[in-house]
C-alpha cells in the first residue's frame, strides 16, 4: 500500500468513528422521561403468543364497541426484550399486561407509575390479598391484578385405574404412583417405556426452581422469608425435607422422565402429552393442548397431594401495569375499569381459543361456571385456599435461577449426601442477591 | 492468509517502474485522484453496512461494558466494576474452564477427524464426490437442528438410539447429556461431528496443492506411508492447518447453540460455557453491563489467540 493511501484510509477511519459516535448518540442523564399524550390511540402490550393475542384482540374489540375508545393492541411473545428497546427510545407503550412477577424488575427500572387503587371502579371486587401482590418495595401500588392461576397436578386416569391404584392424597402416594407407572407397564404395550412424572429439571430460565417451589412449601420449606417492610432473608436451609423428597424422585429410576435434569418445559410436557409419563404438575393453560392430544377423558386434574405440612401450590398471574410515559389518564382509567369488570374478565376467558384471564380476579365471576368445566373449580379452589406466590416486589428471577442451579446440583448427584450443604450454598447465593437488590433484612 | 516460504510472484508495487525524480506530472495526480475516488465510491456501500451492523454495535458493546445499563432511567458509569464482577464470579471461572476443555477437545478432534477424512476422500472419482457432499452435510445444517437430533440420539435409556448400539456391544446404557461426568464430552462429540467436515474441505484444498512428484520420488526412495505423511503432506499443509486451527479455536470459544440446545448449561452447571453464562446474565437477568464486559473479554481473548497463532505460524514459516 502506498503511504498516501494509508494516510487517507487512516483519516477515513477516524471520520467513520466520529460519525459512528454521532449516529449512536450519547445516552446521558438519569432522569425518567416525562409522561405525554401524543393524541394516538392508547397502546397496550401483552406477553402473548398468537392464540392469546387473538383473545386479547377480541376482548379489546368489545371494549372499543362499549366505550368508543380506540386501542392499539400488540401481542408480544418476547415482551421484556422489546420493552428494553422501547425503553431505550424513552417511549414505552402506555399499558403493559405481564406476569405479576415482573413488578420488581419494572419498578427497579423506573418503568411504572403508581396506581390509586381507590380510583379503580370494581377495585373492591378484587381480593385484598391480590392487591398486596402489586405493592412495590416502597409500599405503593404499581399494578392492577388481571388474572390468576395455580399449578395443578394432572394424572393419567386410565393408567391409574388399570393398575387399580387410588387417587394420591399425599406426596408419598404420589411417589408410589410414579414408580408404579414406571414399572408396571400401564399402557400395556409390553415395553418398559413409561415413566412417572414429567419434570422440567433444567436450570434454563430457572425452571427447576419454579417447579420445585410447590413441593418445598408443602413440606414447610421456602426459598425466602418475608421479614416485612420490603425486606427478605434466605431460608432455603429449612427446606431439607421437601428437597429430599424431590431428590428421591430424580434418583428413583423411572419416577421422572429420562433426561429430566436438562429438560425445559418445552421438552418435559411432550412426555405427558404423548403418553410417556403419567403425572405432571403444570399450569391450567395446558388443558386445551392436552385435551386435543390425549383426550379429555384420559387424564384427571386432582386436588394437589399433601406434604407433611399442607397442599400449597404455586400461584402466578398477570397484572396490568401503567407505564411512566403514559399521559392518557382518561383512556387508561377506562381500559383498566373494563379489564377488571365482570364483562371484561369474562371476555378474557371466552373471547378466543386460549383464555387470557385464567381464574378471574373479580370475585363476582365464577371460573368453573364460565368455562362450564369442573377442572377449573380445582384451580379456583386451590387459588383461594392453598396457594402461595413468589414475592413480586423484588426481582425474583435471579433467585429462581439460583434455586434452580442449586437444586439441579443436589439432585444430579444421587450418591452424595448433599442436601444440607447444597441448601446452605443456596442461602448464601440468595442473601447475596437480596443484598444486591437492597432487599436484605 | 499466511505466506508460503517460496513466493512465486512479487508484490505489484515492487514490479512497477521506479518513479522518476522531481515533481510528478499533473495528469498523473489527477488520474490518481479519480482512481482513488472510484475506489472509495465502490467501498462506500460495504463500508456503510459494516459500520452500521458491525462497528457501531461493537463500539456500543464496549461502551455498555463500563455502565450499569438501565435504558429508561439512563445508564450509570461504573468504571471497571462490570469487569471485576465477571473476573471474580466463580461461575464465570467454572464456565471458562469448561470453555477451554470443550474448545481444545473440539478443535483437536475436528482437526484430526477432518484430516483423516480428507486423506480418505481425496480424489476425482464421482463416488468420492458424492461421499464428500454427504459428509459435508452437517456443516450446512442449522446447529439448532443438529442439537435436537443429537438430543434424540443421546436419549439416556437403554432403548435410546446410541444406547441400543452400545447395548449390542454389551455396554451402557450411558447417561450422555444427563450425567455430570459425560455431558461435556457428549457435547464435544457433536461439535467434532459438525466441525470436522468443514476442516476436511479446507485440508482437501490444501492437499491438491501438494506436488505429486514428491510422493513418487519418495516412493522410489522407499519412504513408508508414515514418512510420506510426516515429511511431505504435513509440511505442505501448514498454511491450511493454521487457518483450520485459528478458525476452529475461535469457533469453539464462542460455542453457544449446541450447548444451549443440548443441555442449557446443565446438569449441575457441568456444561456451562462462557457464552451461555453471558446469555443468561444479559437476557435472563437483564444485566446487560456485566454481559457486555464478558463479551469484550471474549473479544480480547479471541484477538490474542488469532494474532498469536498467526505470529507463531509466520515465525515457523520464516525458519
Amino acid at each position: 500500500m502506498d503511504s498516501k493511501i494509508k494516510l487517507r484510509s487512516r483519516t477515513a477511519a477516524a471520520l467513520t468513528l466520529a460519525a459512528g459516535a454521532l449516529l449512536t448518540g450519547c445516552a446521558g442523564g438519569s432522569q425518567a422521561p416525562a409522561a405525554k399524550d401524543d393524541g394516538q390511540p392508547i397502546e397496550v402490550w401483552a406477553r402473548a403468543g398468537t392464540d392469546a393475542a387473538t383473545t386479547y384482540a377480541a376482548m379489546f374489540k368489545e371494549f372499543t364497541a362499549a366505550t368508543g375508545v380506540q386501542v392499539n393492541f400488540q401481542g408480544v411473545p418476547d415482551l421484556d426484550q422489546q420493552l428494553q428497546t422501547r425503553a431505550a427510545s424513552k417511549k414505552l407503550p402506555d399499558i403493559v399486561i405481564n406476569d405479576s412477577a415482573a413488578l420488581g424488575n419494572y419498578t427497579s427500572q423506573g418503568y411504572l407509575q403508581t396506581i390509586d387503587k381507590s380510583a379503580v371502579a370494581g377495585g373492591g371486587t378484587i381480593a385484598e390479598s391480590l392487591w398486596k401482590e402489586t405493592q412495590g418495595l416502597d409500599g405503593a401500588t404499581y399494578g392492577v391484578p388481571f388474572s390468576r392461576q395455580t399449578m395443578v397436578t394432572m394424572i393419567r386416569k386410565d393408567w391409574r385405574e388399570k393398575l387399580g391404584l387410588p387417587v394420591p392424597t399425599t406426596q408419598e402416594e404420589l411417589a408410589k404412583l410414579a414408580t408404579a407407572f414406571a414399572t408396571q407397564d400401564p399402557d400395556g404395550n409390553g415395553q418398559a417405556d413409561t415413566y412417572g412424572m414429567a419434570v422440567p429439571g433444567s436450570t434454563e430460565r430457572g425452571y427447576l426452581g419454579w417447579w420445585a417451589s410447590s413441593y418445598l412449601w408443602q413440606d414447610g420449606g421456602a426459598y425466602l422469608k418475608d421479614e416485612g417492610d420490603g425486606k427478605y432473608s434466605a431460608s432455603a436451609s429449612g427446606a431439607q425435607q421437601g428437597v429430599t423428597w424431590i431428590k428421591q424422585q430424580f434418583c428413583t429410576p423411572g419416577n421422572t422422565q429420562p433426561g429430566a435434569l436438562t429438560a425445559a418445559t418445552s421438552v418435559a410436557s411432550p412426555f405427558f402429552q404423548t403418553g410417556k409419563t403419567g403425572i405432571i404438575l403444570t399450569g391450567p393453560y395446558n388443558f386445551s393442548s392436552f385435551d386435543a392430544s390425549l383426550g379429555k377423558d384420559k387424564y384427571e386434574v386432582i386436588k394437589t397431594p399433601k406434604g407433611t405440612e399442607d397442599n400449597t401450590v404455586l400461584a402466578e398471574g398477570e397484572n396490568i401495569y401503567v407505564t411512566a410515559t403514559n399521559g392518557k389518564q382518561d383512556q387508561t382509567r377506562q381500559v383498566i375499569d373494563f379489564l377488571v369488570s365482570a364483562e371484561g374478565q369474562k371476555a378474557g376467558m371466552t373471547a378466543g381459543k386460549q383464555p387470557v384471564v385464567r381464574v378471574p380476579v373479580n370475585s363476582d365471576v365464577d371460573a368453573a361456571a364460565v368455562y362450564n368445566d369442573p377442572r377449573w373449580a380445582v384451580v379456583q379452589d386451590a387459588l383461594k385456599n392453598s396457594s402461595r406466590s413468589f414475592p413480586s416486589a423484588i426481582n425474583f428471577v435471579p433467585i429462581k435461577q439460583a434455586a434452580a442451579e442449586a437444586l439441579n446440583k443436589i439432585v444430579s448427584d444421587c450418591g452424595a449426601d448433599n442436601v444440607a450443604s447444597g441448601l446452605k450454598d443456596l442461602d448464601a447465593a440468595i442473601d447475596n442477591e437480596l443484598a444486591g437488590q437492597n432487599a436484605k433484612s | 492468509m499466511t505466506s508460503t516460504p517460496t513466493k512465486p510472484t512479487q508484490p505489484v508495487s515492487a514490479q512497477a517502474p521506479p518513479r522518476p525524480h522531481g515533481p510528478v506530472p499533473r495528469r498523473r495526480v489527477r488520474g490518481n485522484r479519480s482512481q482513488l475516488l472510484a475506489i472509495w465510491l465502490f467501498l462506500v456501500p460495504a463500508a456503510l453496512l459494516g459500520l452500521y451492523f458491525k462497528s457501531i454495535p461493537m463500539a456500543e458493546g464496549i461502551r455498555l461494558s463500563f455502565f450499569k445499563v438501565q435504558p429508561f432511567l439512563g445508564d450509570v458509569f461504573v468504571g471497571v466494576d462490570n469487569y471485576l464482577a465477571v473476573l471474580t464470579d466463580a461461575r464465570f471461572m467454572e464456565a471458562l474452564g469448561h470453555t477451554v476443555i470443550l474448545g481444545a477437545t473440539q478443535t483437536l478432534g475436528a482437526l484430526v477427524v477432518g484430516f483423516l477424512l480428507a486423506l480418505l476422500l481425496e480424489g476425482q472419482a464421482r463416488s468420492l464426490w458424492i461421499l464428500r457432499t454427504t459428509i459435508f452435510l452437517p456443516v450446512v445444517t442449522a446447529l439448532a437442528v443438529v442439537g435436537e437430533i443429537w438430543r434424540i440420539l443421546y436419549f439416556p435409556t437403554a432403548d435410546g438410539p446410541l444406547n441400543s448400539i452400545l447395548g449390542w456391544l454389551g455396554l451402557g446404557p450411558l447417561q450422555f447429556l444427563n450425567g455430570t461426568d459425560t455431558a461435556l464430552w457428549s457435547i464435544a462429540v457433536v461439535g467434532i461431528w459438525s466441525g470436522a467436515p468443514y476442516n476436511m474441505v479446507i485440508i482437501l484444498a490444501g492437499l491438491t496443492g501438494v506436488d505429486r512428484s514428491l510422493y513418487e520420488s519418495a516412493g522410489v526412495d522407499g519412504a513408508t506411508i508414515w514418512q510420506r505423511l510426516r515429511y511431505i503432506t504435513l509440511p505442505a499443509l501448514r498454511p491450511s492447518l493454521v487457518i483450520v486451527l485459528t478458525l476452529a479455536a475461535i469457533r469453539s470459544l464462542r460455542s453457544f447453540t449446541e450447548v444451549y440446545v443440548l443441555t442449557g448449561g446443565g446438569p449441575a452447571g457441568s456444561t456451562e460455557v462462557w457464552m451461555t453464562r453471558m446469555y443468561s446474565l444479559g437476557f435472563q437477568r437483564n444485566d446487560i453491563g456485566v454481559a457486555s464486559a464478558a463479551a469484550v473479554l471474549l473479544l480480547v481473548v479471541t484477538l490474542l489467540l488469532t494474532v498469536g497463532t498467526q505470529v507463531l505460524a509466520k515465525r515457523k514459516a520464516a525458519r
